[in-house]
């Protein structure tokens, strides 16, 4: 089981360890922990991870801090665990280079789910990028500046498309109002994050099914947006 | 009473002896008209005046001077000490038994009257300062009023009031700083439990007295019954709030104890009844207890977080992170996430879609939507209507969250944003009986207000959302429509 994907836990409290390792490894993954930001940077160097799980919340350092040096020579997923309310922690988080991220407490599904998107990033990051994105009846051609419905083509904006294309071209990463702004509109828009929900609106109601309950781009509250594409 | 000084009084003496100088040129010029006996008489009114006006000791030496005077220049013969005739003698001697006696009674009452306007001052003062120091509870305006009688009185260069003790400060007069050198004077503020403060004051001319040090120390203690009587009028309040307080956190801590416990022991049984071999691995049981722990795991998710909320919300730590928000996008989301919870009611939505951008925090007004909407599917019957309406009331929004549930007796209807406040009994039904005093939380923070209404058929929550945010209405876009 040598080439079973690795996954680093680095949490500081036992029985959040335990249950991960307990379920990761029933799942066919290899598990390290550490419970220290220090001997987590030190085992993700030594150990090379496929994907890191990080709780934001540790003895020694930020959680935050280990994101940025980790970020500093790898782009292994990071998935950031972190409790309810700490929503300026998670887009720090995720501003820093953290991947994705999950609320404690969670549900074993979410966090498979979680991983297995991490995962097929990680395979991604080796291969080309994909310059097509399908999702649901929607297919989004990066190159050509194309986007169907089915054989259908949907006409944009300007501005839809460059949200549009943004989120599908990171569509494997949570995304923060910030990081859609600075790259859409630009670093100086950047705190107007009521272009984004304009604009958002305007673009479901042309890609979505039933915009009022979009399949495609979920809303993250407080955090940002997600892309969600099929595999 | 001040002393008068070294200077003040040599002027005093001075004028004394024109006076007498001048009296006596005017008499050697009318000599040979008046008689020695008128002139002696005569000679008694300066004398009056002087000790009324310069006080006993250049009253009495006035007298010696004149005897000297009278006796040289009008006594015969003239320009000698020496008398010849036996009535100039009794007059000489007349005269200088009633100038002494004249003086020193003049000089006593003079000195009485001193004392007594003195005295009178001083009382006033000291009635002044009491009735200032009257009725304050605040340490600051005590200081401030102290700094302000002592500089009254006293006219120092500088007055500055220190108060020790947990909060320490001082007050100066006038607001500059204080002088290079050290303050003349130093009273300490002095209570029975110890020493409060004390007053600074600088006055280098005329010295400080010792009556003037009497005064500022009874001042000092006046200052001192004050500054007690605010210590301990705060000490009763405070003891006050937390004996408020230590019973709001027993209620809390028994109701809140209540509620943790019962989805524990639902996990408890379950997970203990999976553990053993009372459960088949096939059997549907099995499913049951595993639902029954995953449900009772999010509901203590939930109340855990709602306690939390509150918390947040009484330390006044729950900060709005306002953005301008479309308000139908976060009805949506709650709403998807609430598909499965509404059951069988029905939820109607009437949110414009072009109603202006809200300034609100995205995450509190989902909570405040989820909460409104989940406390109505609670209490409403099933198959019922649970309406979502918002609308631009002037300068804000006005949102109503309406259901076919039961009413609220009237005297309730406010009552239900309290705490742990129930209008049913606690165990019909399960929550965490903070929803409502959490969504009170949230709009209050966001500047607006809510409340309940009992409408014919149902029960109505109303909020209302300012859309003036820092002074800036809702901001439009601009928007690109072009085809690309």
């Amino acid at each position: 089981m040598t080439n079973a994907p690795h996954i680093l836990v680095i949490d500081d409290e036992l029985q959040i360890q335990r249950a991960i390792r307990t379920i990761l490894t029933e799942k066919g993954f290899r598990v390290s922990t550490a419970s220290r930001g220090e001997d987590g940077l030190t085992l993700a160097a030594s150990s090379e991870p496929d994907i890191v799980i990080l709780d934001l919340g540790l003895p020694d350092m930020d959680g935050v801090e280990v994101c940025m040096r980790l970020r500093e020579w790898t782009q292994i997923p990071i998935i950031i665990l972190s409790v309810r309310d700490s929503e300026r922690d998670k887009v720090a988080a995720l501003d820093k280079g953290a991947d994705d991220y999950l609320t404690k407490p969670f549900g074993i599904e979410e966090l498979l789910a979680r991983v297995r998107v991490a995962l097929r990033h990680s395979a991604s990051r080796t291969g080309a990028q994909s310059k097509v994105v399908k999702a649901g009846q929607i297919t989004i051609d990066l190159a050509w500046h194309i986007i169907k419905r089915g054989e259908e083509e949907i006409k944009l904006t300007g501005t839809e498309y460059k949200l549009l294309a943004y989120l599908a071209s990171n569509h494997r990463r949570v995304l923060t109002h910030q990081s859609i702004l600075t790259n859409v509109w630009g670093p100086a828009d950047a705190d107007h994050t009521e272009y984004l929900r304009v604009y958002m609106r305007q673009l479901r109601k042309k890609i979505e099914i039933d915009p009022e309950n979009p399949q495609i781009i979920l809303t993250e509250p407080g955090i940002g947006y997600r892309f969600i594409a099929d595999e | 009473m001040r002393i008068p000084s070294l200077l003040s009084r040599f002027w005093h003496y001075l004028a004394a002896f024109a006076l007498i100088t001048l009296i006596t040129v005017v008499f050697f010029i009318l000599r040979d008209i008046l008689e020695t006996t008128l002139i002696a008489l005569l000679y008694l009114l300066p004398l009056g005046i002087i000790t009324a006006f310069w006080g006993l000791g250049p009253g009495i030496t006035s007298a010696a001077v004149t005897f000297l005077t009278f006796n040289y220049f009008f006594l015969k013969p003239y320009y000698t000490f020496t008398v010849h005739r036996p009535t100039d003698v009794v007059i000489l001697i007349v005269f200088l038994i009633v100038a002494v006696v004249i003086s020193q009674l003049v000089g006593r009452m003079q000195a009485g009257l001193a004392v007594a306007t003195a005295r009178e001052r001083e009382a006033t003062q000291l009635y002044e300062i009491s009735m200032a120091l009257a009725g304050l509870h605040n340490e600051h305006a005590i200081a401030e009023i102290l700094a302000r009688q002592v500089q009254a009185v006293s006219q120092g260069e500088y007055v500055e009031i220190n108060i020790s003790g947990g909060r320490a400060f001082s007050f100066h007069l006038p607001e500059s700083a204080p002088p290079a050198r050290s303050p003349e004077l130093t009273v300490t503020i002095e209570a029975a439990r110890g020493v409060l403060g004390e007053i600074r004051l600088w006055r280098a001319s005329p010295a400080i007295s010792s009556n003037e040090k009497r005064l500022l120390q009874t001042f000092a203690s006046q200052g001192a019954l004050a500054l007690e009587r605010a210590r301990l009028a705060e000490a009763e309040s405070r003891a006050k709030v937390l004996e408020e307080s230590d019973r709001l956190k027993t209620a809390i801590l028994s109701s809140v104890s209540h509620e943790l416990r019962t989805p524990l022991s639902t996990i408890k049984a379950a997970a203990s009844s999976l553990r053993g071999k009372e459960v088949g691995w096939d059997s549907p049981a099995r499913t049951e207890l595993v639902a029954a722990i995953d449900d009772e795991a999010d509901h203590l998710n939930l109340l855990v977080g709602n306690l939390l909320d509150m918390s947040r919300i009484e330390s006044g730590a729950l900060k709005p992170k306002r953005e301008w928000n479309i308000l139908l996008e976060i009805v949506e989301s709650v709403l998807a996430r609430m598909k499965h919870l509404a059951g069988e009611h029905q939820l109607a939505v009437d949110v414009p879609e072009d109603l202006p951008l809200a300034p609100v925090d995205f995450v509190q007004m989902e909570q405040v939507f989820t909460n409104l909407v989940s406390n109505s599917v609670k209490y409403a019957p099933e198959k019922t209507v649970i309406h979502l309406h918002a609308f631009v009331e002037g300068e804000s929004i006005h949102v109503l969250v309406s259901n076919q549930g039961p009413q609220v007796p009237q005297e309730h209807l406010e009552r239900i944003f309290d705490k742990f406040f129930r209008v049913t009994a606690a165990d019909r039904v399960t929550g965490t009986g903070l929803g409502l005093s959490i969504c009170k939380g949230i709009i209050e923070a966001h500047g607006g207000r809510i409340w309940a209404e009992n409408l014919s058929d149902g029960l109505a929550f109303h909020f209302t959302l300012p859309l003036v945010w820092d002074g800036a209405l809702p901001p439009r876009l601009p928007m690109d429509t072009e085809d690309e």
